[in-house]
């Protein structure tokens, strides 16, 4: 059926993602994703891949480098640039036993396919029992100097839409994890990498085949007593930093790390918020309707009688991602911002 | 459901033995009765939410199905209820349905013909956005080309949806792939008001097939066998490896958008050329008795067996449980387990 028949190794390498890891066993974020991909191909057949430019260019962020030497091009399926089709043709391949897995070049694009994500791909089990187990994953958020096109956070509109599970992790272990838990899910899930984090951040991460982060369950990546900062994506890092520094001076900052934004562990956030009382909701999709919106309202209705003080929002402002480095550092919640919420909080 | 023109039918000069020909009527005349009576139940306020109207489409709607095989799926709209008779659905489950009932196809989560029975008839769960199912039956035939199965995926859109951009996307792809699907535009010269002049500026929408590098063909939906025979060339054609086919049926869509709409911006002498010329029900009784296939008593046992299915059919509609209220967030998530079970039905029944 597809047109290019790709030889072994054609592009200069064997059969195996170009990513490796370094050579004391970490993996980038990125390598992780590959990693996640490249296991549930080797595990289920049924999995495959479809995007724009996946195949022997190995995608617009070379994660999928490399697969179709080893999986050929109907399973790293290169399609048309038509992101209602990409999803849609997702949508019809699972009704009839496939597990789909579509690649966006940015999530921002995912917009372009926005009425076959949220309204069929959302409602169609809830409506007619077919489940439709599909991943369509791409890297979001800012930081990165790409401005209003290929920096944006789109899980709030997506987490609207209902019936599709959204993970942002900020760790390559829990990257690799939660895409391979949405890989054998059979619900939708959108699987929004971070691009900031893809080549900066390092770990070690599991060999396992079979290691996996369940969907829905957040992480405390730092244990403390003062505050909670509730957060998830690249602004994970940002807290840790900021944590780092109010240490110091003798603040301490527990964080959790939501990893899946939709449906979130309401447990563990509320854990946090009875051992600190205060709670900052650090994000980086939109203030107004954004993913921490939820996060508060949730504190507010069910840990009211723990808070000490207010919950407080940290977040960019509704404006489009802006590109002159002083614009976009103003527009993204940076560590000093974190540090002078988290004073404020505490001083409560 | 039919297959290739068989030789006794070929021998007779007519595409298909005289009990398919005879079935083919049944599916026009039950559509027919169905889109009357249930008009008449919307306007006596005893049919809740909507009714879509496909009178005088329905030589579009039969002969199209009529070329799938059971396990060929079909991507229909709201309009295109006839189609999903066609395919197999049970009256009564397509009438509990739009009664709201637990019994219907989507135990009361869609009404009316938003209707689908993927496990069991292939069809897939209509939604409103069109032409939004093109794109997913593109999924439906790569797997079909993958799995070695030769199975074909068609879908239907109107005339309308062909403005909008996802028809491209969704042709343009399969064309490139050479998926193994079928393209129906049933284009009834409206889409809710506007005219097909301002929703395109060529002669015919089938012509628009060759910008895809695909057949393209035009038929007259009055005639249900020109139609039956251009989608069943078009079926082989894709069960052989062969690709899509677009296929425009022309008829006139006789009643408004929707059961609220009187449709007047429809000309009088238009709507009066096709209802006495082009109906495609009338059109192949005459058919029929003319080459001595079925006469006047035989269609009028037809017309009983259908009243009395409908009759059924309300029956058994209004004595269905609503949906349990208490279900309202279940089967949100596959792991709730609300689609594998049997569902939890309200106790009391009340007619509408």
């Amino acid at each position: 059926m597809a047109a290019q028949q790709v030889e072994a190794g054609a592009a200069g390498h064997g059969a195996e993602p170009r990513g490796k890891r370094s050579e004391d066993g970490q993996a980038t974020y990125l390598i992780a994703v590959a990693e996640a991909l490249w296991e549930e191909m080797e595990r289920d057949d049924r999995v495959f891949l479809l995007g724009e430019d996946i195949g022997i260019y190995g995608g617009a962020f070379k994660v999928t480098e490399g697969f179709i030497e080893r999986f050929g091009p109907e399973r790293v399926m290169d399609t048309p640039i038509a992101e209602e089709t990409i999803v849609g043709m997702s949508v019809g391949a699972a009704m009839e036993g496939l597990r789909p897995v579509a690649e966006f070049q940015y999530a921002d694009f995912m917009s372009s396919g926005f009425d076959e994500i949220t309204t069929v791909l959302s409602r169609y089990h809830y409506r007619s029992g077919v489940p439709l187990p599909v991943v369509l994953r791409g890297p979001s958020g800012g930081g990165v100097r790409a401005s209003s096109f290929h920096s944006i956070n789109p899980e709030p509109w997506y987490a609207y839409a209902g019936g599709i599970k959204i993970m942002c992790p900020a760790f390559p272990s829990d990257a690799k994890g939660l895409l391979k838990s949405a890989i054998r899910d059979d619900n939708p899930s959108m699987f929004l990498e971070h691009k900031w984090i893809y080549r900066r951040i390092k770990e070690q991460v599991p060999h396992d085949p079979d290691f996996l982060v369940p969907i829905s369950t957040a992480d405390v990546k730092r244990e403390g007593s003062d505050v909670s900062i509730v957060t998830y994506g690249a602004m994970v890092h940002k807290a840790l930093e900021a944590a780092e520094a109010l240490a110091q001076r003798g603040v301490s900052a527990e964080i959790v790390d939501l990893r899946t934004v939709y449906p979130f562990d309401e447990e563990t956030v509320l854990r946090s918020i009875e051992k600190t009382s205060r709670a900052l909701i650090l994000y980086e999709s939109y203030r107004f309707l954004g993913i921490g919106a939820e996060v508060a309202a949730m504190i507010a209705e069910k840990a009211f009688e723990h808070l000490d003080a207010p919950v407080v929002r940290l977040a960019p402002p509704n404006v489009p991602v802006p590109f002159s480095p002083p614009l976009e550092d103003a527009f993204l919640p940076q560590v000093a911002d974190i540090e002078a919420a988290v004073d404020r909080l505490a001083g409560w | 459901m039919a297959t290739k023109i068989e030789p006794e039918a070929a021998a007779s000069g007519r595409p298909l033995p005289d009990d398919r020909l005879r079935e083919v009527l049944y599916f026009l005349k039950l559509a027919r009765y169905f889109d009357e009576r249930m008009e008449a139940l919307y306007r006596q306020g005893r049919l809740p939410g909507a009714i879509y109207s496909g009178r005088g489409q329905e030589g579009t709607h039969v002969g199209v199905v009529y070329a799938l095989e059971p396990e060929d799926s079909l991507f229909p709209t709201h309009r295109d209820l006839t189609a999903q008779l066609t395919k197999g659905l049970d009256l009564k489950r397509v009438m509990a349905q739009y009664w709201g009932r637990i019994d219907g196809y989507l135990r009361g989560r869609d009404g009316n013909s938003h209707i689908g029975d993927w496990d069991g008839h292939r069809t897939y769960a209509v939604m409103s956005h069109l032409p939004i199912a093109y794109p997913v039956a593109c999924g439906a035939a790569l797997a079909y080309q993958r799995d070695g199965s030769h199975r074909v995926a068609m879908a239907i859109c109107g005339d309308g949806a062909t403005s909008n951009g996802r028809w491209h996307e969704a042709i343009n792809t399969s064309s490139v792939f050479r998926l193994p699907v079928v393209w129906v535009v049933n284009n009834n010269q409206f889409a809710y008001s506007t005219p097909n002049e301002k929703e395109f500026a060529i002669p015919t929408i089938a012509e628009r097939a060759s910008a895809y590098g695909i057949p393209g063909v035009r038929v007259d939906g009055a005639d249900v066998l020109e139609v039956y025979a251009a989608a069943q060339d078009a079926v082989d054609r894709a069960r052989d490896g062969g690709g899509p086919t677009l296929i425009e049926s022309v008829s006139l869509r006789w009643r408004g958008h929707a059961g609220h709409d009187p449709a007047k911006y429809v000309p009088r002498e238009l709507l009066e050329h096709y209802m006495l010329s082009k109906d495609p029900v009338k059109n192949f009784e005459e058919y029929l008795k003319t080459n001595g296939v079925m006469t006047d008593e035989e269609i009028a046992e037809v017309q009983t067996r259908i009243e009395r299915a409908f009759e059924e059919g309300y029956e058994y509609a209004l004595a269905s449980p609503f949906p349990e209220p208490g279900d309202v967030t279940k089967g949100w998530w596959v792991e709730d387990g609300y689609w594998q079970g049997e569902p939890g039905r309200a106790g009391g029944t009340e007619a509408s």
